[in-house]
């Protein structure tokens, strides 16, 4: 005979020591739960949370996103003097592409930031978004389709006097290459008169890639491969940053955010060869395709080219001219 | 200085104690005077540039053969075939040659705009290999590029929809290959030669193969005619796999093979002292092998295990040739030939060898008693053109603690090979006849071999018959060293000190007979005249 | 006369109990069974007669007496003091008629049929079992005119094997040992009695795959007896039978009573595995196995063997169990998911295979001639060594034997054989 289980004992309490029943004729309201777009993120950005974040950027998130992702910053001193607050628009590519902007940008622009965030994957359920607005100071927007709310957020913020980050591609490039660029950064830009500042993150892919989807086969038959390694791996990334741009008096959203979408790709194309190379091929219109080849899959991931850090032997690393 | 060649040693009164390996460790054991050590050469320089060398052999090729630039075109079918994780022994450290000549067909693939590539590791019975161990064949990027998209296959000897049935040989022998391989446009092997076993028409004809294709040449009868298996005019797996190699290119699979050799530098520098001849040790040799050897002795088996299989080999490219399949082959021989050969006189009543923890089938794992009979036995003893290096009726002395180890994840069919087959026969061609169909097509080794990481059923048959020429050739089997009861089982005598090895060999060869020791690793090829 | 006698002491239980947790057999220095003088019993009715034990073994059923570890199930089941011994073979102190009516000399070898029925029991009618010869399954072992005991060695009335005072035994316990057979042979027709019941009563198809676990006496005898009643036709004939053995005598001698397979029980399941050709979940050393034997004997009685035992049975196979269980604890998930039966096999009656029902005993007498299983008694010991031979019988395995045997013939010679 086992000896009588106290829980069970608990378990068995009845009302008024334990919770009642609901009568079945009684109409029972559904529990009310406010998150997505409805969440009400106004708490993250008054002092005691402001100050706690502030100090966790600097203290904790800092470290740790220079030991696992050493970042080469440049251009910041496009920067230097410019106004708050201003929206910057990023290529994104990894997990590891917010805390990394957040905490190699100067610290003018760092403690006073918003980041935009995709409603339906950090805002899903109450935890995730206690803590995405907490350390990362997100804000939920709607990135399948426009969203009035959303949108009207933002820009008062903004108008606020906080500084934007926004990922036109709307989410994570699902193979190293950029994916086209939506009108939200330009939008904003444009309601609200800020200059928008084209940022690009190289090599973030390799820290924490976006793993594939469950769906995609592993080498071999039918069985699922051991992944190696689930966690973030250490690697070296840059962050370029270039000029700010404004929209022209009577360009439109559509025609601004071209414009944003290339000097995001001419940036890129600077840090993977060299800035004079990428400024003649900008000039020319030659850049290449930030979308990479019309290709299989294989080779638009050849054209991706080595690991930061890969070696080949004896093959020597490009040689660098300018920065 | 330029590499020494290999030579055969004359033990006397003040030759130093001789390095014997044994499993997870070694030790020194003084030969009797008399005795001969067969020594390895020295490792060949290796190529300066090896990138470019490869380069070249794509771009000049061997043979009747296309530069491989000249055979790719947009909307083909290009399927590129490489050896698994059994080479090369030890691993070799980053970039493993695999990774260099595959980055070099992709480039000249993504250059000719060929979308339809498939990778194919050409396991035959083998294990599927980890991702990890992947990852150090191909390189990162290689395997990010293939793996996500199911493009980067392991072969499936046992998929019936994944094999393409070839016909048969002039000799009645199936051909049956990987379906992908055999009905692509373009079938690139990618090949490490580590000894003259390897390459030619064997990569694909035993690579890509099935069971049924297999049976021909992995038998008894063949093995026993194989004499030895390292030099394949007199060899009958040899002959096998040529008449099958040239039925398949018969049959219009253009095959482009590009056979690598690398030389034997094969420990890196700490261990150093394991490929150098004792007289030579320096004061940091001596002092490291004592450290190293007292250390190993007491640490647990599975920490030395992780220890020793880490080892990263130092060895580099010494030749890559590309082209037709033959041709190919003739020159790799040639560097083979040039960095292993060791010329011996005559033969000797003991042959004794240390045998090391590693052997093909054991990489990042347990070597069972199966494996070290097969290393010692198949391998090692067949490390000869000509004559084998003991004499008919002679002993073979080999060293390795035998334990009754098995790795239940890699091996699950050895472990009942071990305890229910052993048992009851320790001949080849008997268990060949009662038990090889069973275990050959069992359900669960199948599906363990399919979707695991377990060699497939059949495989510790084919262990046992890598020995079926030693078994046939020696008059008794001691191991030293060994766990007694799983030895008996094998069907050898045990021993724990080379006296007493020696002692129980004098009742078969005579009191006084003659010795040659295999200083082996590193590699060599005895030609015994 | 002596006697080895088993008295009823709670704390001598207890203190029996917990020396047996060092090993089985290892109770007999504090259980309640000492050796004292006795007479022989006395002769409860007509048809009754005085058998003076010449060999008598030690059971498994025994040894778990001993160490207090058998089920209290039994409780109302004996009689306190009793003398056990229930494998016996003896000579007979006077004329008697053998259990099939044929007249038996005084003087003449006997081995006792232990089950004291209905009608050993003067009792009349007899119940439904006894009726048709199931004496095994009689449902009045505690009733009648002698004291409870389900078998003679565990009724305060008739004494036992156990004793140079002897025992008493009804008419239709008595069955005579051929010449032919050694003394060894005739304390083994019992256990191999058991084993061929069991066996009968298996519901054994022809080509199954027969799993036995355990390679003690009873093991080795339920091995022997498969074989046996195979050849003689009186059984359908499996296609392999593979023994779980722990120890590699056990396996020896398996192998000679025709074990297809004999094997380290931690190889069983592997054995099983591919004799079934089944697949195997939750990993690579021997998971569940999908398939399995068609019928597996379990020869042991304990929580693993039952759980070894349900490890290896097919869906809807069958668990014979012959080793004596006591209250265990078993998943039976297995069982339930896999519409296994679980079935007892208990002693032994009358076997209807062949062209007509026999009495289990005649056809074990007729197996151990054929088998030789005399082999199987390693070790005999007077009964003033009572505490070595429990011991020894314990660790029989791995002490390198089978059968432990008393024979109390050596108490009048002093010293063992």
């Amino acid at each position: 005979m086992s000896a009588p289980n106290p829980l069970r004992a608990l378990g068995r309490l009845r009302f008024p020591l334990g919770a009642p029943d609901w009568p079945a004729g009684v109409e029972r309201p559904p529990p009310e739960r406010k998150i997505g777009l409805d969440y009400d993120h106004e708490w993250s950005r008054r002092y005691p949370a402001r100050l706690v974040r502030a100090a966790m950027l600097d203290t904790l998130t800092r470290p740790l996103a220079r030991a696992v992702a050493p970042a080469t910053v440049r251009g910041d001193e496009y920067l230097r003097h410019l106004e708050a607050p201003v929206i910057f628009a990023a290529n994104h590519a990894s997990h590891i592409d917010t805390p990394l902007l957040l905490t190699t940008l100067p610290v003018e622009f760092r403690h006073r930031t918003i980041v935009a965030a995709a409603s339906d994957y950090f805002f899903d359920r109450t935890w995730k978004s206690v803590l995405w607005s907490f350390s990362l100071a997100a804000i939920p927007i709607e990135r399948s389709k426009v969203n009035r709310k959303s949108a009207d957020t933002a820009a008062e913020l903004v108008e606020d006097g906080w500084n934007l980050v926004i990922f036109p591609e709307g989410g994570r490039s699902p193979d190293g290459w950029a994916q086209p660029f939506r009108g939200g950064a330009a939008y904003l830009a444009r309601r609200t008169g800020r200059p928008v500042v084209p940022v690009y993150l190289h090599g973030t892919r390799h820290v924490l890639p976006k793993r594939a989807d469950k769906g995609s086969r592993a080498p071999g038959g039918s069985g699922t491969e051991q992944r190696a390694r689930r966690g973030p791996r250490r690697s070296p990334v840059t962050v370029a940053f270039g000029r700010p741009l404004v929209p022209d008096e009577g360009e439109d959203a559509r025609r601004f955010s071209a414009r944003v979408e290339r000097a995001v790709a001419v940036l890129g194309d600077e840090v993977r060869t060299d800035w004079w190379t990428a400024r003649r091929l900008a000039a020319s219109g030659e850049s290449p395709s930030p979308h990479g080849p019309e290709a299989s899959p294989w080779r638009r991931a050849w054209a991706l080219g080595p690991r930061p850090d890969e070696t080949r032997g004896d093959e020597p690393a490009w040689p660098r001219q300018g920065r | 200085m330029s590499p020494r060649p290999g030579f055969v040693l004359e033990v006397d009164g003040s030759t130093p104690p001789t390095l014997f390996w044994k499993g997870e460790g070694f030790t020194l054991e003084r030969l009797p005077e008399g005795s001969r050590v067969v020594y390895a050469p020295e490792p060949l320089d290796p190529l300066k540039d090896p990138l470019g060398a490869i380069r070249h052999a794509l771009a000049h090729p061997v043979g009747d053969s296309e530069p491989l630039r000249a055979l790719l075109r947009p909307g083909m079918r290009l399927t590129i075939c490489f050896d698994d994780v059994s080479l090369p022994l030890p691993p070799m450290q980053a970039p493993d040659v695999r990774q260099m000549v595959i980055e070099e067909v992709l480039d000249a693939a993504a250059a000719a705009g060929v979308d339809d590539v498939v990778l194919v590791a050409a396991l035959a019975l083998h294990r599927r290999m980890t991702e990890a161990e992947l990852r150090h064949a191909l390189g990162d990027r290689v395997y990010e590029a293939f793996a996500p998209h199911g493009l980067l296959t392991q072969h499936d000897a046992e998929d019936p929809d994944n094999l393409l049935d070839l016909g048969r040989t002039a000799e009645g022998e199936e051909v049956e290959i990987n379906k992908r391989a055999a009905t692509s446009d373009l079938l690139i092997y990618v090949n490490i030669s580590l000894v003259a076993m390897d390459g030619g028409h064997k990569s694909v004809a035993t690579g890509l193969a099935s069971y049924r294709s297999l049976r021909h040449h992995h038998n008894p009868t063949t093995m026993r005619h194989s004499r030895s298996f390292m030099h394949a005019p007199s060899s009958e797996l040899h002959s096998s796999n040529w008449r099958m190699g040239r039925h398949i290119a018969k049959s219009g699979v253009k095959v482009f093979q590009i056979e690598t050799t690398l030389n034997t530098d094969t420990f890196p520098s700490q261990f150093g002292f394991l490929q150098k001849r004792e007289w030579e040790w320096n004061l940091k040799d001596r002092a490291t092998y004592a450290a190293t050897a007292a250390a190993l002795d007491a640490t647990p088996g599975r920490l030395s295990r992780q220890i020793f299989h880490s080892i990263r080999a130092p060895h580099a490219l010494t030749s890559v040739q590309a082209g037709e399949v033959e041709a190919v082959h003739e020159l790799a021989l040639e560097s083979i030939w040039r960095q292993q050969g060791v010329p011996v006189e005559g033969q000797a009543d003991i042959l004794t060898m240390g045998l090391p923890y590693i052997c093909p089938y054991n990489v990042n794992s347990i070597m069972n008693p199966i494996l070290v009979a097969c290393l010692g036995l198949g391998y090692f003893f067949n490390l000869y053109r000509g004559k084998p290096l003991v004499r008919e009726g002679g002993v073979l002395i080999m060293q390795h603690p035998t334990k009754g180890d098995f790795d239940p994840a890699y091996h699950p069919s050895y472990i009942d090979f071990y305890e229910q087959v052993l048992t009851e026969t320790t001949d080849p061609t008997e268990m060949h006849k009662l038990h090889e169909e069973s275990f050959a097509t069992d359900p669960w080794y199948i599906h363990l071999y399919r979707t695991g990481h377990a060699y497939h059923g059949v495989h510790p048959f084919y262990m046992w018959y890598w020995c079926a020429h030693a078994l046939e050739h020696l008059g008794r089997v001691i191991v030293l060293g060994g766990d007694p009861k799983v030895v008996r089982r094998m069907g050898f005598s045990p021993a724990s000190t080379l006296a007493d090895a020696l002692e129980i060999a004098s009742d078969v060869v005579g009191p006084s007979a003659t010795l040659t020791h295999l200083h082996t690793p590193p590699i060599l090829l005895a030609d015994v005249q | 006369m002596k006697a080895l006698l088993f008295e009823r002491s709670m704390p001598r239980f207890a203190a029996s109990r917990l020396a047996s947790t060092l090993g089985s057999g290892r109770g007999a220095r504090v259980a309640p069974l000492r050796l004292v003088d006795a007479d022989a019993p006395r002769l409860p009715g007509a048809s009754w007669h005085r058998v003076t034990p010449v060999l008598s073994g030690i059971c498994g059923s025994d040894l778990a007496t001993i160490d207090g570890r058998s089920s209290r199930y039994f409780e109302p089941l004996v009689s306190f003091p009793f003398v056990p011994g229930h494998e016996v073979t003896g000579t007979l102190d006077d004329d008697a008629t053998g259990a099939d009516g044929a007249p038996l000399p005084a003087g003449s070898r006997v081995v006792i049929q232990p089950v004291l029925g209905c009608r050993a029991r003067g009792i009349e009618p007899p119940c439904p079992a006894c009726a048709v010869g199931r004496t095994g399954d009689c449902e009045h072992t505690a009733f009648g005119h002698l004291a409870p005991g389900i078998q003679t060695g565990f009724c305060a009335d008739t004494g036992g094997g156990w004793s140079t005072a002897g025992l008493v035994a009804h008419e239709t316990q008595l069955f005579a040992v051929p010449d032919s057979l050694s003394d060894a042979d005739a304390v083994t027709v019992e256990p191999v009695a058991c084993a061929l019941h069991a066996v009968l009563g298996a519901g054994i198809e022809a080509d199954d795959l027969v799993a036995v676990v355990g390679a003690g006496t009873l093991g080795l005898a339920t091995v022997a007896a498969l074989g046996h009643l195979a050849a003689r036709g009186l059984l359908p004939v499996p296609r392999s039978v593979v023994v779980g053995a722990r120890y590699a005598h056990q396996r020896a001698l398996a192998g000679d009573f025709g074990a297809t397979s004999a094997l380290p029980s931690d190889q069983l399941p592997r054995a099983v595995r591919r004799h079934s050709r089944s697949l195997a979940t939750g990993g690579t050393s021997s998971g569940r196995l999908t398939g399995g034997a068609d019928v597996v004997f379990d020869c042991v009685g304990s929580a693993e063997s039952i759980a070894s035992a349900l490890d290896v049975v097919r869906p809807r196979g069958a668990v014979v169990l012959i080793g004596m269980p006591g209250r265990l604890s078993v998943d039976l998930a297995p069982l339930w998911h896999r519409e296994v039966r679980l079935a007892g096999a208990y002693a032994y009656g009358t076997e209807t295979a062949g062209p007509s029902p026999r009495p289990t005993f005649a056809l074990a007498l007729e197996a151990v001639a054929a088998l030789g299983t005399g082999r199987l008694v390693s070790a005999t010991y007077p009964l003033e060594r009572f505490e070595e031979a429990v011991a020894h019988a314990g660790a029989a395995g791995r002490r390198g034997a089978v059968k432990i045997a008393f024979d109390p013939r050596l108490s009048t010679r002093g010293g063992r054989r």
